[in-house]
């Protein structure tokens, strides 16, 4: 299952959809959260927010592949991902990724194996808000380091 | 009809901070033949009144949600829409 929305979305809710198989020995989960982007740790960020754009059909589609790529690579019951978009600000969840399986390895592999992709083959973009002043966030060389990790 | 060049619609969207940049979210070119991203790259900047932000390094393309290069090609008759977007930040 994908979604793209911009509501906020229920973990226990989540996780319950994951455990509707009576196969299922493992569930890994990794929620994303907005920290606070401020370089001034002493200040309240108050004034920060967040903003994500998207490429509605592109980002689900991307998002698909992803899935069935995880799919295709390990024995899983379910992958699940929900992605947040438009306005969020500090301490907002963005990003839910869930996978069943039988047993642990495959669960926390395809978990991390989504993310990694999503951060880098997936239509979304990121501003940040501070003070009045907006900055699109610049795409990090580390993030294609850790997808280079998945290259078969 | 001989001699007449049949002329197909594809719209090129743009995102982000590059939408922002260029100061539009969307034009609509047309091809007559299979052309490449990075030729479609020249025909858009023809339109566009500021199209260097187009140029600039990290630019990624898409053909009809797909990720491309700039050499992939397009074929007109079968594509519906090619994006153009800074490299991508969600998660």
């Amino acid at each position: 299952m994908v979604k793209v929305q911009k509501d906020d979305f229920n973990v226990a809710d989540l996780y319950k959809d994951l455990c509707d198989n009576n196969q299922t020995g493992a569930v890994a989960i990794f929620i994303g959260r907005v920290r606070d982007f401020s370089h001034d740790s002493t200040k309240i960020s108050h004034d920060s927010s967040f903003e994500l754009e998207h490429y509605p059909g592109m980002t689900e589609h991307n998002l698909q592949q992803i899935v069935d790529e995880a799919h295709s690579r390990w024995d899983l019951h379910q992958v699940n991902v929900v992605h947040r978009v438009g306005e969020l600000k500090v301490q907002d969840q963005i990003v839910f990724v869930g996978v069943s399986s039988s047993h642990r390895a495959e669960a926390f592999l395809a978990c991390d194996f989504v993310m990694d992709y999503l951060k880098s083959r997936a239509a979304f973009w990121k501003k940040e808000t501070q003070s009045g002043i907006s900055k699109w966030v610049c795409a990090k060389e580390a993030d294609e380091t850790s997808l280079a990790r998945w290259l078969k | 009809m001989i001699g007449v060049k049949q002329m197909h619609k594809l719209d090129v969207v743009f995102f982000a901070s590059l939408r922002e940049s260029i100061g539009t979210d969307k034009v609509t070119i047309e091809l007559e033949k299979e052309t490449t991203i990075e030729e479609i790259k020249q025909i858009v900047a023809k339109l566009l009144d500021n199209p260097d932000p187009l140029f600039h390094e990290g630019i990624q393309a898409s053909i009809d949600y797909n990720f491309a290069r700039h050499t992939s090609k397009v074929n007109p008759q079968t594509v519906k829409e090619v994006a153009f977007f800074p490299p991508v930040t969600g998660g």
